[in-house]
């Protein structure tokens, strides 16, 4: 149900645009060095460019270092259960449609105790936007596996060397059915602001992964695509449907087949938009839809005619 | 041209449920939807009007209930006359009774005497664990408990066992009713949030009497809280472990002596109640170190002869916490009953440190009570009559022991890193005795902080004067 109703704020006096000042809370507690501060200063930028009234930003997050998120913005929100803030975004989303609701997680609060409640907020398309946090590691508890920690790698929980099968998560969230999914890395800054303001904008479940190396735990984890450290940033090239031989190669992101197996390739992958569905309707819109074809018949009746109604016919 | 003769279904009332598959199947529409309720199962059976019916048996084949339809000619179905699938055809021979050795028993294995060993309370804990014979762990990582896991990760592999970190708390205690259902001494640890998340597999492992260890290094809550030591789960270990009629021991340590002493013992009760054992320490201890001594055997543990062993000789060992009969299942409940009773007259333990004389009585356990101990002296020490009460089971409380110490008493002060749950324990315990205690005070302190001794001393001496 939307609760516009109840918000109906004075309509404004034009206002300064966001800036980074505006944005700015509490100052970060992170390591230094940690690729979450990347993701802070890009998230400014976004929200700089979006230009969305202040007051209508609302940020949750789990637990974990990245889950620390919302202390650092300057808007509303909360740091809630480990692995539930999806749940409780979904919840905002759905009863205050007029906000532009954002989450903020890491690997772990997502893909391990969050993990059901990512393939269902997925599944539904709540209109939000998920901001994954991948380090590959337990940050905040120190050093712990993580569902994408990979093979071999030597945690406090797997001191003889990691041996479950990491997810992929590419691969999960294009099977959940979330309706736009990214891949970005957290020293690409440009290809960050990019891949969250695309995702900002979809009207959807939109997700963007970012690798974001927990220098502290796990030094070095991302190396293969920072051309700095030696690797390489291989960037998606998008489809730009311009009938040219060379367009024949490209990624067709409305393409969910072509999307699931761009997902296949082996690490460190590619970057950019995996996948984009603009043509599946929101729960948020099916169930306003829902909400307009039941009043239809009741002709303005009032709620407490209608209940009436009901009760005289449970007699 | 007449239908051939064919015969026709009949209908078991007793069996039908009401699901109306028959009806679609029927082409002669010959099956209509019931209108009264069957008194024996509540459910509403459809009538046959076989004036049309031709015996194509389409509806027996479409009906989901074995008897629910069946021909005329078949011998009828006697209630209660049937097995469903006797599962010596499924399996092979039809279970046995079990080869009667019962338990394998536990093996005592002695320890070379040691030196003492200075260890964090959550190693102490898990080494505790281990000398019982634990090879299972099942966790996830939380502060201020996770040393105890990773210790457990470390070492089980060189032991033959097993270390999952599981997806969340969720998974881990329900890996834990498997392994338990095995009859297997396994363990987690964690703390207050994820204590929390356990609960709904707690009840079910109390309902099918699965043994278990789980121990809980309490941080401050409610809700997120901080991960500060705060004694904030005793109402939940003691009065609320999941739905239903539950109860487990609850050991309550104070040094890391103390954490790994009863974790040891925490297996032997689990297995001799079949019922989870929860260890409640706060933060403070988990991380404390202090000295620690081994105890003088470890354990090879044996098998029980409930569990589910995997062989045909104990087919009929069923673990499981479901009783679908009222009678069946107010009878479990009895019987869990019996065991609690058992264990409210045999577990009860205390500490008791100068009570024999006092007039002024402190009640604190875990970490606090090494504060109220320092207090305690103090207040001998300026003349006041003060001794130390420290439960270590929690539920069941020691309400026997203090029986005998109150005549003399003219004040209690309880003493909490919380919001008052142990002063709740105490009132319920004595309520239920029948006791009319004297006036009771309390010293608190919470949402992270350890009630200092001063304030202790403070609260023993000048009862106008406790903090509120
Ligand atoms: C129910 C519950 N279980 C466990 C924890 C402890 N805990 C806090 S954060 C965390 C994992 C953090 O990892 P991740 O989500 O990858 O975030 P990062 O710190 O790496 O950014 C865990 C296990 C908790 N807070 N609540
Ligand atoms: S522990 Fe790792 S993830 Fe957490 S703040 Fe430090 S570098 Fe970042
Ligand atoms: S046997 Fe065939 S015709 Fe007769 S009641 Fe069943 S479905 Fe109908
Ligand atoms: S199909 Fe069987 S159970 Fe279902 S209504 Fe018909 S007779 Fe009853
Ligand atoms: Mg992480």
């Amino acid at each position: 149900m939307s609760a516009s109703v109840l918000s109906a704020p004075p309509a404004d006096a034009p206002r300064a645009p966001l800036t980074r000042k505006l944005l700015t809370a509490d100052h970060p507690t992170w390591c230094p060095g940690c690729g979450d501060f990347a993701v802070l200063a890009s998230f400014y930028r976004v929200l700089e460019k979006l230009n969305y009234p202040q007051e209508n930003i609302v940020i949750f997050a789990g637990i974990g270092c990245s889950s620390r998120f919302p202390y650092f913005v300057n808007a509303h929100g909360g740091h809630f259960i480990h692995g539930r803030s999806l749940p409780l975004a979904a919840g905002v989303s759905l009863s205050r449609d007029d906000l532009h609701v954002f989450a903020f997680g890491g690997d772990g609060d997502g893909y391990s105790i969050g993990g059901n409640h990512l393939v269902h907020t997925a599944r539904k398309n709540v209109r939000m936007t998920y901001i994954i946090m991948d380090n590959s590691v337990y940050g905040l508890t120190k050093k712990q596996t993580s569902p994408t920690s990979p093979l071999g790698f030597k945690t406090k929980t797997d001191p003889w060397g990691v041996y479950d099968h990491p997810i992929n998560p590419m691969r999960t969230l294009i099977n959940s059915g979330a309706t736009f999914v990214a891949r970005t890395h957290a020293t690409q800054v440009n290809h960050m602001v990019e891949m969250m303001l695309r995702a900002s904008q979809h009207d959807g479940f939109s997700v963007v992964e970012i690798l974001s190396e927990c220098v502290e735990f796990f030094e070095g984890a991302y190396n293969a695509s920072v051309p700095r450290k030696g690797g390489s940033f291989q960037a998606i090239e998008e489809k730009k449907h311009d009938g040219t031989p060379e367009d024949a190669a490209r990624h067709d992101p409305t393409d969910e087949g072509a999307a699931a197996h761009l997902a296949l390739e082996p690490w460190p992958g590619r970057f950019g938009v995996y996948y984009e569905n603009k043509t599946r309707a929101t729960k948020n819109a099916l169930e306003q839809d829902l909400i307009a074809r039941t009043r239809e018949k009741t002709k303005g009746a009032s709620d407490l005619e209608l209940l009436q109604k009901t009760f005289a016919r449970m007699r | 041209m007449s239908a051939p003769v064919r015969p026709k279904p009949f209908l078991e009332p007793m069996y039908c449920k009401g699901c109306l598959r028959c009806i679609d199947a029927c082409p002669r529409d010959c099956i209509t939807p019931g209108t009264e309720i069957n008194p024996a199962t509540g459910l509403v059976p459809v009538r046959l009007h076989l004036e049309n019916c031709n015996g194509c048996t389409l509806c027996i084949q479409a009906c989901p209930e074995p008897y629910g339809l069946r021909l005329e000619t078949e011998p009828p179905g006697f209630e209660g006359d049937f097995v469903l699938e006797d599962p010596a055809k499924l399996f092979g021979e039809k279970c046995v009774p079990i080869h009667s050795e019962g338990d394998l028993p536990d093996n005592h294995i002695a320890l070379p005497a040691c030196e003492a060993m200075v260890l964090k309370g959550n190693y102490a804990a898990a080494i505790g664990a281990l000398l019982a014979g634990c090879r299972h762990f099942f966790g996830y990582p939380i502060t201020p408990s996770t040393e105890g896991a990773e210790l457990m990760a470390k070492i089980l592999p060189r032991l033959n066992g097993s270390f999952v970190q599981a997806v969340s708390e969720v998974a881990a205690v329900n890996m834990m009713y498997g392994t338990g259902g095995a009859g297997l001494p396994c363990m987690t640890f964690t703390s207050s949030p994820g204590f929390s998340l356990m609960l709904e597999g707690i009840s079910y492992m109390i309902g099918a009497e699965v043994p278990g260890v789980f121990v809980n290094i309490m941080r401050a809550g409610p809700g997120l809280g901080n991960i500060a030591p705060e004694q904030s789960d005793i109402k939940l270990a003691c009065r609320g472990l999941g739905h239903g009629n539950t109860r487990a021991i609850v050991l309550a340590p104070s040094t890391p002596q103390e954490m790994l002493d009863l974790t040891r013992e925490a297996f032997a009760l689990a297995f001799r109640y079949r019922n989870p054992v929860v260890i409640l320490g706060d933060g403070f201890l988990g991380q404390m170190t202090g000295k620690v001594r081994l105890p003088a055997t470890m354990i090879r543990p044996g098998l029980p002869a409930w569990a589910v062993w995997g062989d045909r000789a104990h087919r009929h060992n069923l673990i499981n916490s479901i009783a679908l009969a009222e009678t069946d299942l107010e009878a479990h409940n009895h019987h869990l009953n019996r065991k609690y009773a058992a264990i409210s007259a045999c577990e009860q333990r205390v500490d008791c440190y100068r009570c024999a004389d006092a007039e002024v009585l402190v009640i604190a356990c875990n970490t606090p009570a090494r504060m109220a101990k320092g207090a305690v002296e103090a207040a001998r020490a300026q003349g006041v009559k003060a001794g130390l009460f420290r439960p270590i089971t929690l539920w069941p409380f020691p309400i026997d022991t203090l029986a005998e110490i109150l005549p003399g008493v003219h004040r209690i002060v309880v003493v909490e890193a919380g919001p008052g749950q142990l002063e709740d324990e105490l009132r319920l315990a004595l309520s239920h005795a029948g006791i009319a205690p004297p006036p009771i005070d309390y010293v608190r302190r919470c949402g992270g902080f350890l009630p200092p001794q001063a304030e202790i001393l403070a609260g023993i001496l000048a009862p106008e004067e406790v903090p509120a």
